[in-house]
């Protein structure tokens, strides 16, 4: 089946990054195609890519990009969500004249219509929220 | 609840958290007019404190935030014309129907299971 | 058949009641994250109404040290079936 996540919650803040990408491992490995997960509200922070948790804790960005690269899946991010939270690429934050980026591929800005899409299109659609 | 005159919506589409309070109500808002936007029906259900989404006289934040009123008078335009509303919520906030700022169809709690159940596809916010 | 999906516990927050009225008869219940707690033997009559189509997700019960602490109308069920439980449903609503 093809699935994608919406995922809501800040990486560590809550535990709803954690049971996403628990989830996400687990239906890759019983053969599920994982089409994309979409940050929207404070999920967006997942795509920060200066993220620097301690070493005995799991990196959750590059356990994210990781699926990117094993599976394919594709890390999409609310353009507008992320704007707001200071979460800009190269090219928005080059519209907006700041110095340096705070998102990087994998991970894609995107609107929300990629969600609607998603949720219209793939056979589950699951939410993980704080 | 059987007034489904009209094609059966493809996306529900259920607002729970109140204005102002939290990003919320904005955010699922906003994930509604995108799929009409894109030619989707849309039905949007106000549940618990999302019915006060619904109030007349909303003003903005105290520090100027928009607030979603302005957004909400925009649903018409948008061809979201199923606002439905929790009638427990709105019986235990003290409104009614004439309270809101739209015109909305209450539901029981029977008909809420209904709409979700017949739903191709919800969204909590 | 849809599966609802709650991640706080009801005896911290009456999200539980909002997924309560939005199931149908048979429709399903997973408590994840802290939601575990609901299905403690004190707590777990919040869900009466839904007895016998609740589950919880082992991994967050051990976490939480509370494996096998569960009243025993809960279905403890391992990450595996919790997709599985997705595969087995129209979709699934989480209720946060």
């Amino acid at each position: 089946m093809r699935y994608a996540i919406l995922l809501l919650g800040a990486p560590y803040s809550s535990q709803a990054s954690h049971s996403a990408l628990r989830f996400a491992q687990a239906l890759v490995a019983r053969g599920h195609r994982l089409e994309a997960v979409f940050f929207y509200h404070d999920g967006v922070q997942n795509a920060a890519r200066l993220m620097s948790p301690p070493q005995d804790e799991p990196h959750l960005a590059d356990v994210w990009r990781r699926l990117h690269a094993e599976h394919s899946v594709a890390l999409l991010v609310c353009i507008a969500t992320a704007l707001r939270r200071g979460l800009l690429d190269e090219k928005e934050a080059a519209r907006h004249g700041k110095l340096g980026h705070s998102v990087a591929a994998p991970f894609e800005l995107t609107g929300l219509g990629q969600l609607i899409d998603l949720g219209l299109s793939c056979d589950r659609l699951v939410t993980f929220a704080p | 609840m059987n007034n489904l005159s009209g094609p059966v919506s493809e996306l529900l589409v259920i607002l729970r958290h109140a204005p102002h309070g939290s990003s919320w109500l904005r955010e699922g808002l906003d994930a509604a007019l995108v799929a009409a936007a894109f030619g989707r029906r849309v039905s949007l259900l106000f549940m618990g404190e999302g019915v006060t989404a619904l109030c007349r006289h909303q003003g903005p934040g105290p520090l100027g935030q928009k607030g979603t009123a302005a957004t909400l008078e925009m649903l018409e335009m948008y061809d979201i014309d199923s606002l439905w509303v929790e009638m427990a919520a709105l019986e235990r906030l003290g409104l009614y129907t004439e309270d809101l700022m739209l015109p909305t169809q209450p539901v029981s709690s029977d008909q809420l299971a209904a709409m979700v159940a017949a739903a191709p596809l919800v969204l909590t916010f | 058949m849809k599966l609802h999906i709650l991640n706080r516990s009801p005896a911290v927050s009456g999200v539980y009641r909002q997924a309560l009225d939005a199931m149908s008869p048979d429709d399903l219940l997973l408590l994840i994250e802290d939601a575990v707690l609901g299905g403690a033997p004190g707590l777990v009559d919040y869900f009466d109404e839904v007895a016998g189509r609740v589950y919880a997700l082992r991994e967050d019960l051990e976490a939480r040290g509370l494996a096998g602490r569960l009243d025993a109308s809960i279905q403890v069920i391992d990450i595996d079936g919790f997709v599985d439980l997705t595969e087995r449903s129209k979709q699934s609503v989480s209720w946060f």
